[in-house]
């Protein structure tokens, strides 16, 4: 069999430099090949879990610029990825992020009304709509002045489709200069650069449409 | 059957980053012999730990690394809407744990031991056997997903499993394959072990599940 795809090496992320496989992904032969990616149950959530600019309902609202992203999640054939779960996560206003790894590496200070992760469902037309802060931009590499330009990640996961990707922001100059946004193919850039809308609620508004390979399957609890 | 001459606007996928929230770890099972604290819950089959550990190209530890495993119950069915086998469904167990490497790249599955079952036709399997396995997606700083499968040292169906002996190299394919250890641990479960290389000269094979038109979208 030929080999699969090859997987490229982020230019200047050592990470990516010691991990990254060297050698061709191999293919899944007919034989071995079945449908399956996993359908699993998933826990229910709590109100307010789609809103990280408070950390609870009712709470103060974090610093910076509160933003809404809204889109639809769609599968290979372009039919919704219903009630299917959104992990999304994001660094705050400073660029700054809450995890505990953050604390040895970035001077940025932590926002006391912002942990910046939330959850959140698709509903039967794969549409889903969340609120946060816009993050800030950080340095990932002081000594070659490599900056990450403001960004969210997403993480979907359930229905038979996987994905996690990062939504970046238009009109910001440092995704040009951004080695992990450059990594994607040029074609499919725009893709990964969230749309400004119209506003509903008075938040500046994004749309971010998320398109993945496999085909969304009715959920083990809806069937 | 929508028209898929043209490809779809794919969304680019990117790497999980160093900053993926522990609490979104705590809200997917990580231990699949634990539903809650104190509930009595037994799932069918031989309590197995399979414990995988993950190294860079320097054989340095990855730490922090999520792993998502995936399987069949003991009977071979998996709970999946497109899994029509006769196996039956164990109402106490769904297969599907998420669990992080700590600081020295280890990562444990605490879980039961997968049955052997049939492809799915649908897959154009055309019946063959798979062999006991785990499927792994893994996600970690500078990498993008990574999807394999891991077999068991100690069962002979691997002799002939279709994604196994796919690929030719013997010592390639003893790189999917976890070691049983003579000295088991918590109560009567099997422990398993196996490096995962992510990049080196002895790296661990992974597989291309972006499936070419007309095959149906798979899971590895």
């Amino acid at each position: 069999m030929s080999p699969g795809r090859f997987l490229p090496v982020v230019v200047n992320d050592r990470e990516s430099e010691r991990r990254t496989p060297a050698k061709p992904l191999y293919r899944i032969p007919d034989a071995a090949r079945d449908p399956f990616t996993p359908c699993p149950p998933l826990p229910p959530l709590r109100a307010g879990e789609n809103d990280l600019t408070r950390l609870a309902p009712g709470r103060p609202q974090a610093g910076g610029e509160a933003i809404a992203i809204t889109g639809r999640v769609l599968d290979e054939d372009l039919q919704p990825v219903r009630r299917t779960l959104i992990e999304v996560w994001g660094a705050n206003a400073r660029g700054r992020y809450s995890h505990v790894i953050d604390a040895g590496r970035n001077d940025a200070p932590l926002d006391p009304n912002f942990y910046g992760f939330g959850r959140l469902l698709t509903d039967d037309d794969g549409r889903y709509h969340l609120r946060t802060i816009k993050p800030g931009a950080y340095i990932a590499r002081k000594d070659i002045g490599w900056w990450r330009p403001p960004h969210v990640h997403f993480s979907i996961v359930g229905s038979g489709v996987r994905l996690v990707t990062q939504m970046y922001f238009p009109e910001e100059p440092l995704n040009e200069k951004d080695y992990i946004f450059l990594i994607v193919p040029e074609t499919d850039r725009s893709r990964v650069i969230g749309q400004p809308i119209a506003s509903a609620d008075g938040d500046r508004s994004f749309r971010f449409d998320i398109v993945i390979r496999g085909r969304c399957q009715t959920p083990p609890d809806l069937d | 059957m929508p028209n898929r001459s043209a490809a779809p606007p794919f969304t680019a996928e990117a790497t999980i980053g160093p900053f993926y929230p522990g609490a979104f770890l705590a809200h997917i099972p990580q231990d699949l012999w634990t539903v809650a604290p104190l509930v009595a819950h037994h799932p069918a089959g031989q309590p197995i730990v399979f414990v995988a550990r993950f190294v860079d190209s320097l054989k340095r530890p990855v730490p922090s690394l999520v792993v998502e495993f995936w399987q069949a119950n003991a009977y071979g069915r998996y709970r999946h809407p497109l899994d029509r086998s006769d196996a039956p469904l164990d109402p106490q167990f769904d297969g599907f744990a998420r669990v992080r490497t700590s600081d020295d790249g280890v990562a444990r599955l605490v879980t039961i031991k997968p049955g052997a079952h049939p492809v799915n036709s649908d897959g154009g399997g055309g019946g063959a056997i798979r062999a006991p396995h785990l499927r792994l997606t893994i996600f970690a700083s500078g990498i993008d997903r990574l999807v394999t499968q891991v077999f068991f040292d100690d069962e002979p169906l691997n002799q002939s499993d279709p994604l196994l002996q796919s690929i030719a190299d013997a010592r390639v394919r003893d790189r999917l394959i976890a070691r049983r250890q003579t000295e088991s641990g918590e109560d009567d479960a099997i422990e398993y072990q196996l490096a995962i290389v992510l990049r080196g000269d002895d790296e661990t094979p992974f597989f291309d599940d972006w499936q070419p038109s007309g095959g149906g979208p798979s899971g590895a």
